[in-house]
């Protein structure tokens, strides 16, 4: 075999050998005949006539020593070329519609692949890790409090490792200049878990880290963050980093390929979990509260165990410990779920916006197959004459088949490189899919093996699907048959037909297309238009982090204070507050268990309440009616009665009576009164019900580590805004690190970038459909006209108008059409259940869309068949009788 | 059609064989002549055929073939068989023998009828 193929490759050298051999054949024939009497010339003709034809000869020798199959490959690749080179046009357009569909669904899944497939890049075996959640009472998703997570390692044997991680924004160097660093709070397994190696160094190991509390200061560092900082310098092991204000020993690095345990997002720090409560400055709490619920935990499952398995057992130990644990517990439990279905990460949010995309850049890449299929079915039809004259000269029907796929394919090929050429760029683009805030994102989606194993399926699949139909077309045809209508002029009605099926079903998958982007874009619209209780406008907010500058309550209180009096006198700013929570940003709410006074919870209600802290003025400053009582003061402070504000349907909820200024409430140990009544705002989506809500004043209840946000009400531009928010926190304290400053505008857009991107995208996608099959439209009714021009002339002759001629034109195309909206909504309404979930305020049945949608797409056909019916129109009978 | 070249090829294969186990290392011009006198010139063949077959019988690697120099001082490519080749001429000479047998007993019977 290997003989073989290398025959194919040195087919030259090889001729070379033989025609020396038959050289010497030759004169030792003519010596022969020589003695025998011949003259010297007769000698040499004879023996010539005695080999027989060295040219055929050595055709024949070619086709014993090589591979036929590869031979012909190669002979049907340079025909593919030479007819490539001879039509650049039809070449062009195929190769740069089938990079649009394949480079698009590349991309795409390029992204899908990032975020949902390959979550945890460098991980060995991450098919095997899997994420564990505690449920609340009612089914809510809930992190787990490392206690729980300790029983549950101890306890689960399935699961062969456990770790926590925690995303921590870590605020690194000295205090001149701290730099924000994103890290994750992990436990000793973690890298075990993980099964990773470090680049130099060392990792945790579970004996040294998860006992004692904050007696660890040990960090291993990203490839990354030591190539950038410490110069790769093996050195750096040994040596220690300042992490909020405390000095961590370097232990290890991970390797290049591993950015975090978290899909799409990139971490450079990795610090023990143990040190949470140093660096989130929230002391031993954390770590021993069972309610402190803060941690994600990784699963490796063990050997030959399955999820189900060990989920079960994950289950049946959190119920055992509801119980132990009856009074932070009851009523818990616990699950495992594949890592792509985990709720914290992106991938919770991203999973129904990629799955669209995916489908859609799939109905995308049918329509470029179609359209593809549809110019060489065209092609194929002129070339009808040499298909049949070499099948009349006896070439094999297989042979035709073999020459056209493999036309497709090169056509594919060139395609799937113009494709790639597109999706390096796109998947660079990755960072558009996530809002612009507060997460550490990956730069770009790696176009790695598994993507270009997917791009070369896709294009051999779209060479297959788009090749098939005129490959067999043109090959089945019957030699006397072809032969005649040639002669005629005319196009035979299979593949007339054929041409038909391409466009009806390009049109139906446009419908698809387009009626799922009308959707989506609806819904976003409603989205973008619900009102959510506050006035975002001219609102600028900055991170504060005081946990980094190792501040206790006391000293934040006074900070927020003088830092409030700097802002204040700020020119054109009207107001400042300050809080510990951004509506509608990414990040989760707080909670806190209530109880409320002449109100009997049932034994299961959930009485788990979001709430924010806020200074005085809050309100005042997001323009939030206050429709009873008061707003905070700045008597409101630890050494105060406790008092609260709740929102109206807390009032509609909890207090039936509607009496609520002076009901008391429970919470945190301390009853608060209530003071205020303020209007219902949205707080983490815009999509949500209305939901009991309640703020109490920060002075009262804030420890640093709850994170805090100042929020300025300003007429200078956004910009210059921040940039007083950032000079002017240096000014009161430079070792405060200040992060996200934003627009409170920019910050809600971020909440709806899922929405928006599935939006902006499948819009994107769906006008490429449309534009593809109007093209193909075109394409097949230009080409019907000037097949029947014939026909057209003798209408004309017997007296047909030119608006007849074109009215038949046009009635062609309209049929296509019309079965192709027909089937594509059809189609559409089958789907509609899977969009459903995806839609706010718009029905998936939405009558409107769908008609626009089909009336759209009649216009653009219209259009499309307008041209070639103009031609037909304004055909010379004369001209077209003559015209074959 | 096709069994027909078939055993047509395999029988010029045999003999090719045959004729370098016989004579030792032969260039192309040589089998074609021992082929030519064995048959008494009644099997005529065309003799650039024998290039075909040897081709094949090398990728088979039943003979083996390497430069040298002709009896006229010529540069020439030798032909000689290998071992595998003797095996397949010793299986190939029995299933002959036992075809030309049969065929030889079915025409007669045919005769004689």
């Amino acid at each position: 075999m290997a003989g073989r193929i290398r025959a194919v490759f040195q087919s030259n050298e090889l001729d070379r050998d033989l025609r020396m051999e038959l050289e010497a054949h030759i004169q030792l024939l003519a010596e022969e005949h020589i003695r025998k009497g011949a003259s010297q010339e007769e000698a040499q003709r004879l023996a010539r006539i005695e080999l027989g034809g060295v040219e055929q000869l050595r055709e024949a020798h070619r086709d014993v020593r090589a591979l036929p199959w590869l031979d012909t490959l190669l002979q049907d690749l340079r025909f593919a070329f030479r007819l490539f080179r001879k039509s650049p046009g039809f070449t062009a357009i195929a190769v740069l519609t089938l990079a649009l569909g394949i480079g698009a669904s590349t991309t795409i899944f390029s992204w899908v692949r990032s975020v949902l497939l390959n979550p945890l890049p460098g991980v060995a075996n991450p098919e095997r890790v899997a994420a564990l959640e505690t449920l609340a009472p009612n089914g809510e998703w809930l992190p787990t409090s490392y206690l729980d997570f300790r029983d549950l390692r101890d306890g689960c044997k399935l699961s062969e490792k456990m770790s926590v991680t925690k995303p921590m924004d870590l605020a690194v160097g000295n205090e001149d200049s701290f730099e924000r660093v994103w890290g994750e709070a992990v436990s000793g397994d973690f890298f075990d878990l993980l099964q990773l190696k470090p680049e130099i160094g060392r990792f945790f190991s579970r004996e040294e880290v998860d006992h004692e509390q904050n007696a660890h200061p040990l960090v291993v560092i990203g490839h990354s963050y030591w190539a950038s900082h410490l110069h790769s310098d093996p050195q750096a092991i040994g040596t220690t980093l300042r992490i909020g204000r405390f000095p961590y020993t370097i232990i290890g690095v991970a390797p290049a390929t591993f950015s975090g345990s978290m899909a799409g997002l990139s971490f450079q720090m990795w610090v023990p979990a143990t040190m949470y409560g140093q660096l989130a400055s929230t002391g031993d709490q954390t770590l021993v509260d069972r309610k402190w619920r803060t941690f994600r935990v990784l699963v490796r499952l063990a050997a030959g165990v399955t999820l189900s398995e060990a989920r079960a057992e994950v289950q049946s130990h959190a119920i055992d410990m509801a119980l132990a644990d009856a009074d932070t517990n009851e009523g818990m439990s616990a699950t495992l779920l594949p890592l792509w279905k985990s709720h914290y990460g992106i991938q919770d949010f991203m999973l129904g916006p990629l799955s669209i995309l995916m489908a859609a850049s799939g109905v995308l890449l049918l329509i470029v197959c179609a359209n593809v299929a549809n110019l060489l079915l065209a092609r194929a039809t002129t070339r009808q004459k040499e298909f049949s004259i070499r099948l009349a000269l006896g070439a094999p029907r297989s042979r035709l088949i073999r020459q056209l796929l493999t036309e497709s394919l090169l056509i594919a090929l060139a395609g799937a490189l113009a494709g790639l050429f597109l999706a390096v760029p796109l998947s660079g683009s990755f960072g558009y899919l996530l809002p612009h805030s507060a997460i550490p994102t990956l730069a770009s989606a790696p176009i790695d093996g598994g993507v270009l194993l997917f791009m070369i399926s896709v294009a051999a699949l779209a060479a297959l699907l788009a090749g098939m139909a005129p490959a067999v077309h043109a090959s089945v045809g019957k030699v006397d048959e072809a032969l005649k209508e040639r002669v005629r002029g005319g196009t035979s009605a299979r593949s007339a037909r054929l041409l038909g099926f391409f466009v009806t079903s390009e049109m139906a998958l446009a419908v698809v297309a387009l009626i799922a982007a009308g959707l989506l874009v609806r819904s976003f619209r409603n989205v973008s238009e619900v009102r959510t209780g506050f006035d975002p406008d001219h609102v600028d907010i900055a991170r504060l982090d005081l946990s980094a500058a190792s501040y206790d309550a006391q000293h934040a209180d006074s900070y927020c204070l003088r830092f409030r009096e700097q802002l204040e006198r700020q020119p054109g700013v009207s107001a400042v507050a300050y809080t510990d929570y951004v509506p509608l940003s990414v990040s989760g709410g707080s909670w806190e268990d209530l109880q409320i006074q002449g109100y009997v919870a049932s034994p299961s209600e959930n009485m788990k309440i979001y709430r924010s802290l806020t200074a005085p003025g809050y309100f005042d400053l997001m323009k939030i009616p206050i429709l009873q009582g008061r707003d905070f003061n700045l008597h409101d402070d630890a050494s105060a009665q406790p008092v609260m504000i709740v929102n109206e349907e807390f009032v509609r909820h909890f207090i039936p009576t509607g009496i609520s200024l002076g009901r008391r409430v429970q919470g945190w140990g301390k009853w608060f009164t209530i003071v205020g009544v303020v209007q219902d705002t949205k707080v983490f989506r815009l999509t949500e019900p209305p939901a009991p809500y309640f703020y109490v004043p920060i002075r009262q209840i804030y420890r640093p580590e709850m994170g805090l946000v100042f929020f300025v009400r300003t007429t200078a531009p956004t910009d210059s805004a921040l940039a007083t928010l950032r000079r002017e926190a240096q000014n009161v304290d430079p070792s405060v690190p200040v992060f996200d400053a934003s627009s409170l505008n920019d910050s809600i857009a971020a909440s709806l970038f899922g929405q928006r991107i599935s939006a902006e995208l499948l819009s994107l996608l769906g006008s490429a459909a449309l534009l593809l099959a109007a093209m193909g439209l075109y394409g097949v009714i230009s080409y019907s006209v000037a097949q029947r021009t014939n026909e057209m002339g003798i209408r004309m002759v017997l007296g047909a108008q030119a608006t007849d001629v074109s009215r038949l034109v046009i009635r062609q195309g309209a049929k296509l059409v019309g079965i192709g909206i027909l089937l594509g909504t059809l189609a559409s309404l089958a789907l509609s259940r899977l969009l459903a979930s995806l839609l706010f305020g718009v029905s998936a049945t939405d009558p409107i869309i769908f008609l626009g949608v089909a009336l759209l797409l009649s216009l653009v056909a219209l259009a499309a068949c307008y041209i070639p019916a103009r031609r037909a129109a304004r055909l010379d009978p004369v001209v077209a009788l003559r015209y074959s | 059609m096709e069994n027909k070249t078939e055993i047509l090829q395999g029988t010029l294969d045999l003999m090719v064989l045959q004729a370098l186990q016989a004579m030792g290392p032969l260039h192309g011009y040589g089998i074609a002549r021992r082929i030519e006198q064995l048959s008494e010139e009644s099997l005529k063949v065309n003799q650039g055929t024998v290039y075909l077959c040897l081709v094949r019988l090398l990728q088979k690697k039943w003979i083996k073939a390497e430069w040298g120099t002709s009896e006229n001082n010529r540069k020439a490519r030798f032909y000689s068989i290998s071992k595998a080749g003797q095996k397949q001429l010793v299986q190939e000479t029995e299933n002959w023998q036992r075809l030309s047998g049969t065929i030889g007993r079915l025409l007669q019977l045919s005769g004689t009828r």
